[in-house]
């Protein structure tokens, strides 16, 4: 990949990240954690991932300090405790808000892409 | 015992220098976390795979050390820059600065925390001393080590509290987990690791000072609470309720009318000055918790 791509992936990824784990969290029947979080997402994206799976953590964080997210941690087996998420009512709310949002740029920039007059 | 991806931690954590030490010991957890768990099922997965050759591709899709320094540390701009509000036009004069303080909701959120740390600092300080003496008298008894520990530990999660507690009240960014134990180092390992921990003893320094420190933050924000408002319904207190403004042996003493406007302007004046004073300790306190509850590299 060159530079300008990743470059340009890398600002992609940067607002629709938390789309994305919004809408993995807010699926699972019961709160999940990181490692679940990335194998979720690799098992979509196939070979190209979308984004480092190190990347995911602090955009997990960061939904959970705006009150989309609640996080418990609990201890493991063995290792570390692990910080186990879930959607918060907010979250959901914010998730139906945010797909709409994404559909109209997304129809927008597929109507510019195909060169339709889009007015 | 070293685990194999000790190395990879100590780059992320030279790579995270000039973070936030909150949000360095946030991203170093995620990481940990992380590649136990990824390790633990890939080993399941191909048994009879050395941890090093798998660990490779794990950190792949992790991302390098300095890529994943670089999301938290832009996570952190991004935060950081959201909570505080961009001034209105340009900066204040310290005179609005002064009288603006019954704005700024971190000045009422200090003279919360200086109330409650009176209460906080007493339940620390038994624990702490409880715990000490406790230890040390049962030190020559089978119970004694055992006892050490737990107490030892117990002073971890009191850290993490007090953290959280700081956090929301005075607004100083504090780690959102405890401290990791390293599980391979096996049960003798990790109790030595405890003992050799500055964290560990700089948060039951905390707690012992935090009695001395609450008693003095609750008297001053106490005593100069009260005196303001006295001063400021003094004229009602005089010509409503006809108290004195003070007594001694049988007569009373009244201040003069002319002085009441004086007076009342007085205790105004002192009440936003204590206002400022307790946003000033709370911005102090704030600083001084960081540095002896977080660990620093």
């Amino acid at each position: 990949m060159r530079d300008v791509d990743r470059k340009f992936q890398k600002e992609l990824n940067a607002g629709t990240a938390a789309l994305v784990l919004l809408s993995i969290v807010s699926r699972a029947s019961e709160p999940i954690y990181g490692y679940q979080i990335a194998r979720l997402m690799d098992a979509g994206t196939g070979e190209s991932p979308m984004m480092k799976q190190g990347a995911l953590y602090p955009v997990l964080r960061s939904l959970e300090r705006m009150g989309l997210f609640q996080s418990t941690v609990e201890p493991s087996v063995a290792g570390p405790p692990r910080r186990y998420y879930r959607v918060t009512d907010d979250g959901r709310a914010a998730l139906s808000r945010w797909v709409g949002i994404w559909n109209e740029n997304k129809d927008f920039i597929d109507a510019v892409l195909k060169g339709t007059d889009h007015a | 015992m070293r685990r194999p991806f000790d190395d990879y931690l100590s780059r992320l954590r030279k790579a995270l220098i000039g973070a936030d030490p909150a949000t360095i010991q946030d991203a170093l957890s995620d990481a940990e976390e992380h590649l136990t768990t990824a390790l633990e099922q890939a080993l399941e997965k191909e048994c009879g795979a050395s941890p090093e050759s798998v660990l490779e591709g794990i950190v792949q899709k992790y991302g390098a050390p300095e890529e994943v320094a670089a999301a938290y540390k832009e996570m952190e701009a991004m935060t950081t820059s959201a909570l505080i509000r961009p001034r209105a036009a340009g900066p204040k004069s310290p005179v609005r600065r002064f009288f603006g303080v019954f704005g700024d909701i971190r000045a009422y959120a200090a003279v919360l925390y200086m109330c409650l740390s009176l209460v906080t600092g007493t339940i620390y300080f038994t624990w702490a001393v409880t715990g000490l003496s406790l230890s040390a008298g049962l030190i020559i008894l089978v119970i004694g080590l055992p006892f050490l520990v737990l107490f030892l530990l117990s002073t971890r999660g009191i850290a993490l509290i007090e953290g959280r507690l700081v956090e929301a009240v005075l607004g100083e960014r504090m780690p959102r987990r405890p401290v990791f134990f390293r599980r391979d180092l096996g049960l003798w390992g990790g109790i030595k690791a405890l003992f050799r921990d500055r964290t560990t003893w700089l948060a039951i320094l905390y707690m012992v000072l935090q009695l001395p420190l609450g008693i003095v933050y609750f008297t001053l924000i106490v005593t100069l609470v009260a005196v303001s408002l006295a001063l400021i319904v003094e004229p009602v207190l005089t010509y409503v309720f006809f108290l004195p403004m003070y007594q001694t042996h049988g007569h009373d003493f009244y201040l003069p009318g002319w002085s009441m406007p004086f007076v009342v302007i007085g205790g105004v004046l002192l009440l936003v000055a204590t206002f400022n004073v307790a946003r000033g300790i709370g911005r102090l306190h704030g600083r001084y918790a960081k540095a002896l509850l977080v660990k620093g590299e």
